[in-house]
């Protein structure tokens, strides 16, 4: 399995759209516990982003990923900005100057994001945050693709993990972000990063075999 | 939902170019970074003083820019940290030779931003330090949170460290005496009503005819508890002894006292909650030496008020009691 550009553009445009389409959804999630503004930060940042869709610098995927890091910082307010933004900037550095990853360096961008996401949160696994839902889906991913499954079907696998992982922040105990003040009061709650997180991978899951087909047929055109 | 608006969306930035318009000649709008400024920033004998922080808490902190206080304030969306550009384009246009101050409130976003925008100006050579605000004793400062909030209490280490930056203090010294400020500053609010954020369009939360939120946050946060209504005096009889039990304030201190409205609190009950506040203080023994009654950290429309305490010595009060020229006034 190798990620080309396009890959990573189709990832990070069904991930704004999922962003921009759920914004209601993820306030109401954060409302319950947070100040309701989740929703608003993440469809503010990733509509910027396709906003400026054309004029993301298309020349490696490194520079791609900076692009939408520096668009995203530069709208999204909050905290997902500088959590985003930093994800995307770590992601980007290890991409680099390629225009196609293989497997290995796919697997190596996530885990720089997430843990560019720790230290930026200064948090981790447990604390009810989106890592709740991320690294378990990023190493449900990394066993599909390392036993040599297919991208579709390791997609599929990370979605199905991220969905039940983000399911599992209910009984937690906020511990960063303003959730955090709620401290046994935000037991119950969906944590909202978690669950956009999850619904990220279920969207890209839903829609990649559309994807690879469209890529083939552009490739055999 | 019924209120002031225009599309929800453009809500900060009218604001913003309101209080621009109404203060031509001390204010300047920068559309760009969400950004009012003093028009006569940055200046070279004095450490620039910026804040950040969501809007929704006006007149914090954009109204507290001017003469004597902060030189600028680039706040995010309604209740929601700026974004880290917002930060780094402020930084930019008022780096001073005598470096910038920034005065962050203690939240997460508002944490990771000014962090990441420090990284970013100090690469550039711009000489920046911080100070974390966290006078809110409704949170317990553990090392399982992020702890403690920012909230009303910012304005005494605004004033103060805006004071002291007038006379051209070092940065060092504005770290050190805005920490000192901060050290002997504490707060604690509560609610009766929820507050209605303008992209949302309902209340951020649901509160009872007959409930309150005691240790609410300024972002409507949870408090301590959720309690039947209770009388006046029983509230601020409970708020005082919280913020007075934290420090603690002991006999023989002397202290300001805040009476700080949510936003939806007519002036008169606020000035009732301070007479009982006060009375309060002084059965204790405590020595009200300056009061503040009136809007410095709203929550939108919340009705509601928060009780501060500052213990004072007489640098601080000298900063406290020296001249300012902000956008809130009555003259």
């Amino acid at each position: 399995m190798t990620a080309t550009l396009g890959d990573v553009a189709f990832v990070i445009g069904s991930m704004a759209r999922t962003a921009v389409d759920n914004e209601g959804l993820f306030g109401e999630l954060d409302a319950v516990v947070g100040d309701g503004d989740f929703g608003y930060s993440m469809a503010r940042g990733f509509e910027a982003v396709l906003a400026g869709w054309s004029e993301l610098d298309r020349a490696s995927i490194g520079g791609f990923l900076k692009g939408v890091a520096t668009t995203v910082m530069g709208r999204m307010g909050g905290t997902s900005g500088p959590i985003w933004g930093t994800a995307l900037l770590r992601a980007g550095t290890v991409a680099g100057n390629e225009s196609e990853l293989e497997c290995a360096e796919v697997l190596a961008m996530l885990w720089a994001a997430i843990e560019g996401i720790r230290q930026r949160g200064k948090s981790d696994v447990g604390d009810k945050t989106l890592l709740d839902a991320l690294v378990p889906a990023v190493n449900a991913l990394e066993g599909e693709l390392l036993n040599g499954g297919a991208a579709a079907d390791a997609l599929s696998r990370a979605a199905v993990v991220a969905s039940e992982a983000a399911e599992a922040t209910r009984p937690m105990v906020a511990k960063r972000g303003r959730a955090s003040y709620a401290g046994d009061r935000s037991v119950g709650t969906l944590d909202p990063g978690a669950a956009a997180v999850a619904r990220m991978f279920q969207d890209i899951a839903a829609s990649w075999s559309e994807h690879v087909g469209r890529s083939d047929s552009e490739a055999h055109t | 939902m019924k209120k002031l608006i225009n599309d929800p969306q453009d809500f900060v930035a009218e604001m913003l170019k309101g209080t621009a318009l109404a203060n031509p000649g001390s204010l300047r709008y920068v559309p760009e970074f969400n950004l009012i400024m003093r028009v006569d920033a940055p200046r070279e004998d004095k450490v620039s003083v910026i804040q950040g922080s969501g809007s929704g808490h006006e007149p914090a902190h954009v109204m507290f820019v001017g003469r004597g206080m902060l030189d600028g304030a680039c706040p995010g969306d309604v209740f929601s940290a700026p974004p880290v550009d917002y930060v780094v384009g402020t930084t930019k246009m008022l780096n001073s030779p005598m470096g910038v101050l920034y005065l962050v409130n203690n939240y997460t976003g508002d944490g990771m931003a000014f962090e990441m925008a420090a990284e970013i100006v100090e690469a550039e050579g711009i000489r920046v330090a911080t100070v974390v605000i966290d006078d809110d004793v409704a949170v317990k400062d553990s090392t399982y949170t992020i702890g403690r909030r920012g909230v009303a209490g910012n304005f005494f280490v605004i004033k103060a460290v805006g004071a002291a930056a007038e006379l051209s203090a070092s940065l060092d010294d504005l770290v050190l005496l805005g920490n000192r400020v901060n050290s002997v500053t504490r707060t604690m609010g509560m609610a009766l009503t929820s507050c209605t954020p303008p992209a949302k369009g309902s209340p951020l939360f649901e509160l009872g005819q007959s409930e309150m939120e005691m240790g609410v946050g300024i972002h409507g946060e949870p408090g301590r508890s959720r309690e039947p209504l209770g009388s006046a005096n029983e509230i601020i009889d409970a708020l005082v002894e919280a913020v007075v039990a934290d420090l603690p304030y002991r006999r023989g201190d002397q202290v300001a006292l805040m009476i700080n409205g949510l936003g939806a609190t007519p002036v008169s009950e606020l000035y009732l909650a301070y007479g009982r506040a006060h009375e309060q203080l002084v059965a204790r023994g405590i020595d009200v030496a300056r009061s503040y009654v009136g809007e410095y950290c709203t929550s939108l429309d919340m009705a509601g008020c928060s009780v501060t305490l500052v213990r004072l010595d007489d640098g601080l009060v000298d900063y406290l009691a020296a001249p300012a020229d902000v956008a809130v006034r009555i003259f």
